[in-house]
């Protein structure tokens, strides 16, 4: 039995997870935007193969695993046939609040050989604001409630009392207990499937097909790094507050792995953009894997190549309890751009220019006849400009890719006029591949609401590289009805009226060569 | 005479009835600049036909660029503030890590898109009117810039088509081709309308010119009647089909499960899978109770992971579409080691030129052909015509390690790719694919079948006389469907009037209508497709989403449905091409013997020659049974028997 099939196999496992996964699910958060991952771990909680749909689970998951084993052996707790623990305190598991993550072993003869492992974004995880992602956080005690790694499934029963605990916390109740099943669901059935393959292949076929798996994952990223072997390079960047920017650096060396040391950061804040340590792994491990062709493993041969460190007390290895729930959607995309910066250096032919480094976080609501309205979505922007071609215009770039929301379908919902979406022309940086263009969105009022933005790069934009200019940075404008204009920063909340229009700009990337070098 | 006429890639098949009800065919060689010559050739030699039936993919190789079919240049109207929205999609990209990506190359470029002033509200209340003399300046406009073919897409026009109208009544003084989006796909989600509307334009002046000469050519053979099978698996009329060539992206693909739905329903089986396994691809379609899975979206040119179309990698078409999932694993699939010496199975393949080693064409590269005939599973092609040369397969696959290791290795590789596609499209339905028959065919399907079979834990595997013949058959069992939607119908059985109304004008007699209702829960994303029955009743359209709801996604709602969209076809039966009964007298006699390598080790298999064997006749595993364009595979623990329409049928 070759153990590529063995391989193979596994990976169709954490694949059909996924797909049981989101079919069960309720919210269209996992549905749609597919925004959950799912894994089969070895006996030592090593990942073997994982499917994964959105870049900001690469790595954190692997994190979060290992914190999840870690602390409840810590605690002498045993894990036996038929159970599963879920999970959503992002100093264990990884990532924000909102993503719930279900660990459960699978036992063949009553020997554990493994287990298998997903993680979903619930909509809402309980805390003051309606999606738990709150901007006025100071600590994550105000983003939601916190479950440590503890029995959600008993021997194969749910622990009603607890699923109710978790039901009542959300906003949405039902929806969340929904997608906490489909999470059962989908690691049952990965339990299932891995029992199976035990029986197909034998027991020890699989177990050294796994070894062999993660060797192979090991083998694919180093040879993919050999030529970068011996180099090192840093870089910095930042995130914006109100009260002034905030340092990320980084110093990247390849020696035999890729080490990432992220000292020179700024200390932890009391603003809900801290990363968890999971958060800067996935980042730079998003950044990492750029280089790589497609098809290198995700599982622990890549992951073991890199070293991440980031001092204790940091932005990006934050003690608990700072907030962190930003620390996903925009922090983790500066630790991309910078990590991806010192690789500029490292491997100048594989690394573009910065992309917009945004995710534009709107959210909107308020009272209307049809009841209470809330809304939210993000606008992509411009990809830098990369060594031999021009960057892409109007997508989603790093560690996010979720779809917009169709304009008809939105103002058919939402008491909005939407009065533009279009390329922001020029606005990617000028070089000799020049970056893609962000995006305007724009829409009117048609009746009183709440708007609060979570955005970046309004002062600064995202980098050129090689001579290439930056692009133009992001834009908020608001034009009163009486036509007064009104320029906004990256975060904010305000009252609107009717009749009051938003105009959104989202950054360009930046170029990539001189304009000199244009041909 | 009915002659149907599957013009494929490499090879055109002609499928005939003749008198004595016997099934006929012609093969030849495909003409790829221009495919109606093949056609016309191969009636010709058949000495005509009265009736045509045809499936395509001139539509899909001229979006995947292929030469001597390029695109006319296509100019788009949109709303002002709106330009856009092509280009944008649904901002996503098709690939997470790879930073060298590109979005599909928008199909009308950025200055061919001209803005107009004008705006209509959800709800279809003009809040901007649509100015004639500014359509009549962008058309100007768009004649100046040299566009051959328009496309028109206006927010929400699919609730008020008026300004869509309007600007395409000015339009046409000028352009012989225009698309309005309400035309083709009267849905909301301005993204994927006027994606559907672009596609449209683009195809237009290729496929009407197309049928034109086609239809000229036939008629001087004495055709007097020519159809083309849609993507959703019914025929329609040369008129329909250049009206709206957007609907004929997948005709050919489509043709296989309608053949496989009518041989379920000959044999009394509900519940296939399709598996066609050709040159490139293999591809597999449920049919659930007889009647095929349609869905409502379809990319074109888009790429495949795990059998499912990446969002964002092709061209989005809104128009009912049998579901079919798709993997890069077919007979001239490359098989080949990685930087790490991992054995990998695809996606590249060696095509039909030079195509696999074996063939002698000086092809280097072994492929999953290659491994059948090391395997000792394949040995001639063409009823013998076409020899493969075994040393040529067993160098090529030497140089990844010991030949008939890598062969067996590289088809379990294959095999499992193959099942895991059927089973995710399945399980993602809430099927499971166990208690499910498979059908195989096309020419690389009968090989495989039954230990991809195995896989899915399938215990049933049908296949069909003529294996690589049976998509053309498909073309002769197939109905006339012609398609129309109305959306958010307010009364839904005076909007399903209203659209049988309007295809019975169209489709002159019809047999039946069929219902169908995209439906959702309120503030839901997605829609479910749902079959609406007469008169249609709102209790009963949400009793059966909320059984298809709970069949897919495992839970209901305590929330109001809505109808998105309302959807009729109208059918009309075509008298039917019944399948030829099986041979009756006649031995089961042994052709030879050879050693063919299993999972399971070597072993002495028996040869049998298909034509030969008579109805009834039962064979155990290993076996091996050649015919004229395919082999089928017995493995050891499978029996294969002999049906009464003369199909093959393994069961283990």
């Amino acid at each position: 039995m070759s153990w590529e099939l063995v391989y193979r196999a596994t990976v169709f496992v954490a694949e059909e997870m996924g797909v049981a996964l989101k079919r069960s699910a309720f919210s269209p958060n996992i549905r749609e935007r597919m925004d959950h991952s799912c894994a089969v771990l070895d006996a030592k909680g090593r990942i073997v193969a994982q499917a994964e749909h959105i870049p900001v689970h690469l790595g954190s998951f692997r994190v979060g695993a290992q914190n999840a084993l870690r602390w409840l052996g810590e605690r002498g707790v045993e894990l036996e046939p038929g159970d599963m623990v879920a999970l959503n305190d992002p100093y264990i598991a990884g990532t924000h609040l909102n993503d719930v993550m279900l660990l459960a072993p699978v036992y063949v003869k009553g020997n554990l050989i493994g287990y298998v492992v997903n993680k979903a974004h619930h909509v809402d995880v309980g805390g003051p604001v309606p999606g738990s992602i709150n901007p006025s956080a100071r600590s994550v005690y105000e983003e939601g409630f916190l479950l440590p790694p503890v029995k959600v499934v008993r021997r194969g029963k749910v622990e009603e009392d607890l699923a109710r605990v978790f039901a009542e916390n959300s906003k949405t109740p039902s929806t969340a207990v929904g997608d906490l099943h489909a999470q059962i669901a989908a690691n049952v059935v990965g339990a299932r499937r891995v029992e199976e393959l035990a029986q197909r292949f034998g027991l020890e076929a699989l177990l050294s097909g796994w070894e062999r798996a993660i060797e192979y994952g090991r083998l694919m990223t180093l040879s993919e790094l050999r030529e970068l072997e011996g180099k090192e390079a840093s870089a910095e960047d930042y995130l914006e507050l109100p009260s002034g920017d905030v340092r990320i650096a980084a110093r990247v060396r390849v020696e035999g792995g890729v080490m990432v040391d992220f000292a020179g950061t700024s200390p932890q804040l009391p603003y809900p953009i801290n990363a968890v340590f999971g958060v800067t792994f996935a980042a730079t491990a998003f950044a990492v894997r750029t280089l790589m062709e497609e098809d290198v493993p995700t599982n622990e041969g890549f992951y073991s190549v890199l070293e991440v460190r980031a001092p204790e007390g940091s932005l990006l290895n934050p003690r608990k309890p700072a907030p962190v729930s930003g620390g996903n959607v925009e922090t983790s995309q500066r630790v991309a751009d910078v990590v991806l910066r010192a690789l500029a250096e490292i491997a100048p032919e594989r690394v573009p220019a910065a992309g917009s480094g945004t995710m534009m976080n709107v959210m909107l609501g308020g009272e209307w006849e049809r009841g209470y309205w809330a809304y939210y979505e993000t606008v992509g922007g411009g990809t830098g400009g990369r060594p031999g071609k021009r960057g892409v215009s109007g997508v989603h770039v790093n560690m996010t890719n979720t779809l917009n929301t169709p304009i008809e379908m939105a103002e058919r919902s939402y008491p909005l006029l939407f009065t533009a979406y279009k390329l922001r022309e020029g606005s990617g940086g000028r070089g000799k591949f020049p970056g893609g263009d962000g995006i305007v969105r724009a829409f009117r009022l048609l009746r009183p609401a709440r708007l609060s933005l979570m955005a970046e790069r309004f002062r600064r934009g995202p980098y050129g590289l090689w001579g290439g200019e930056p692009g133009r940075e992001g834009r908020a404008t608001i034009r009163r009805r009486s036509g007064e204009a009104q320029l906004m920063p990256s975060k904010f909340s305000i009252e609107l009226e009717a009749g009051d229009e938003v105009i959104l700009e989202t950054p360009g990337g930046g170029g990539w060569g001189g304009m000199g070098e244009q041909g | 005479m009915s002659v149907a006429v599957d013009v494929g890639g490499t090879f055109t098949d002609f499928v005939y009835m003749a008198a004595d009800g016997s099934l006929r065919f012609h093969k030849r060689l495909s003409t790829p600049r221009s495919p109606e010559l093949a056609v016309i050739e191969g009636i010709a030699f058949l000495g005509g036909a009265e009736e045509v039936v045809h499936a395509s993919t001139v539509g899909t190789n001229a979006l995947r660029g292929q030469e001597g079919l390029e695109l006319p240049r296509v100019g788009l109207l949109v709303t002002k503030g709106f330009r856009d929205i092509i280009e944008i999609g649904r901002q996503n990209r098709p690939k997470l890590y790879d930073p060298f990506f590109e979005k599909p190359r928008p199909l009308v470029p950025r200055e061919l898109r001209v803005e107009v002033e004008e705006r209509v509200d959800f709800a279809g209340r003009v809040l901007t009117p649509l100015r004639a003399e500014e359509a009549e300046e962008a058309a100007r406009r768009l004649e100046e810039l040299g566009a051959e073919s328009v496309a028109i897409s206006f927010l929400h026009s699919y609730a008020n088509p008026q300004h869509e109208r309007r600007a395409k009544e000015v339009l046409l003084k000028r352009f012989s081709y225009v698309t309005a989006s309400h035309e083709v796909a009267p849905e909301p989600r301005e993204y994927e309308r006027t994606s559907t509307a672009v596609v449209n334009a683009a195809l237009m002046p290729l496929l009407s010119r197309y049928l034109q000469k086609l239809e000229e050519g036939l008629r001087e053979l004495g055709v007097r009647r020519l159809y083309v099978m849609s993507s959703s698996g019914g025929l329609v009329d040369v008129r329909e089909a250049s009206e709206r060539p957007v609907q004929l992206v997948e005709s050919g693909p489509a043709a296989g499960v309608v053949a496989s739905a009518e041989l379920a329903r000959a044999l009394g089986i509900p519940d296939v899978i399709s598996f066609d396994m050709g040159g490139t691809t293999a591809k597999a379609g449920t049919v659930l109770n007889y009647e095929f899975e349609v869905t409502a979206e379809y990319e074109v040119g888009g790429e495949a992971h795990h059998g499912r179309i990446v969002k964002g990698s092709g061209y989005p078409v809104r128009f009912p579409f049998i579901d079919l999932a798709e993997v890069s694993a077919g007979g001239g699939t490359i098989i080949w080691r990685d930087e790490a010496g991992a054995l990998r199975v695809g996606p590249v393949s060696a095509g039909a030129d030079p195509g696999p080693a074996c063939y002698g064409r000086g092809g280097k590269r072994p492929t999953v052909t290659d491994a059948n005939v090391a395997l000792g599973r394949l040995e001639r092609l063409l009823g013998g015509s076409m020899e493969l040369d075994k040393g040529a397969a067993l160098r090529a696959l030497s140089e990844l390690g010991d030949p008939e290791q890598v062969a067996l290795g590289a088809v379990q590789l294959a095999n499992l790719e193959m099942a895991r596609a059927i089973r995710l499209v399945t399980v993602e339905r809430g099927l499971d694919p166990s208690r499910f028959s498979l059908i195989a065919f096309g020419g690389a399907g009968p090989q495989h079948a039954m230990e991809v079979a195995e896989e899915l834990g399938i215990r049933s595997v049908i296949v069909p006389p003529h294996p690589g013949l049976f998509s053309a058959l498909g073309l002769l069992l197939a109905d006339w469907r012609f398609e129309a939607r109305l959306p958010f119908p307010a009364d839904l059985e005076g909007a399903f009037a209203r659209l049988e109304e309007e295809l019975a004008g169209k489709a002159g007699e019809v047999d039946y209508f069929v219902r169908y209702a995209d439906v959702r829960y309120e503030g839901q994303g997605w829609e479910l497709t749902v079959p609406i029955g007469r008169p249609a009743r709102l209790e009963e359209v949400r009793r059966t989403f909320e059984e298809k709801h709970l069949a897919v996604y495992g839970f209901r709602l305590e929330r109001e449905v809505e109808v998105v969209v309302a959807r009729a076809f109208a059918v009309r039966r075509r008298r039917k091409a019944s399948l030829p009964r099986a041979r009756r007298e006649g031995e089961v006699r042994e052709r030879g013997r050879r050693r063919v390598i299993f999972r399971e080790g070597r072993e002495e298999a028996p040869v049998f020659l298909r034509e030969e064997l008579p109805m009834g006749a039962e064979l155990e595993g290993p076996a091996v049974i050649e015919e004229y364009d395919s082999v089928t595979v017995v493995p050891p623990g499978w029996r294969a028997r002999v049906g009464e329409l003369g199909e093959l049928r393994g069961e283990r």
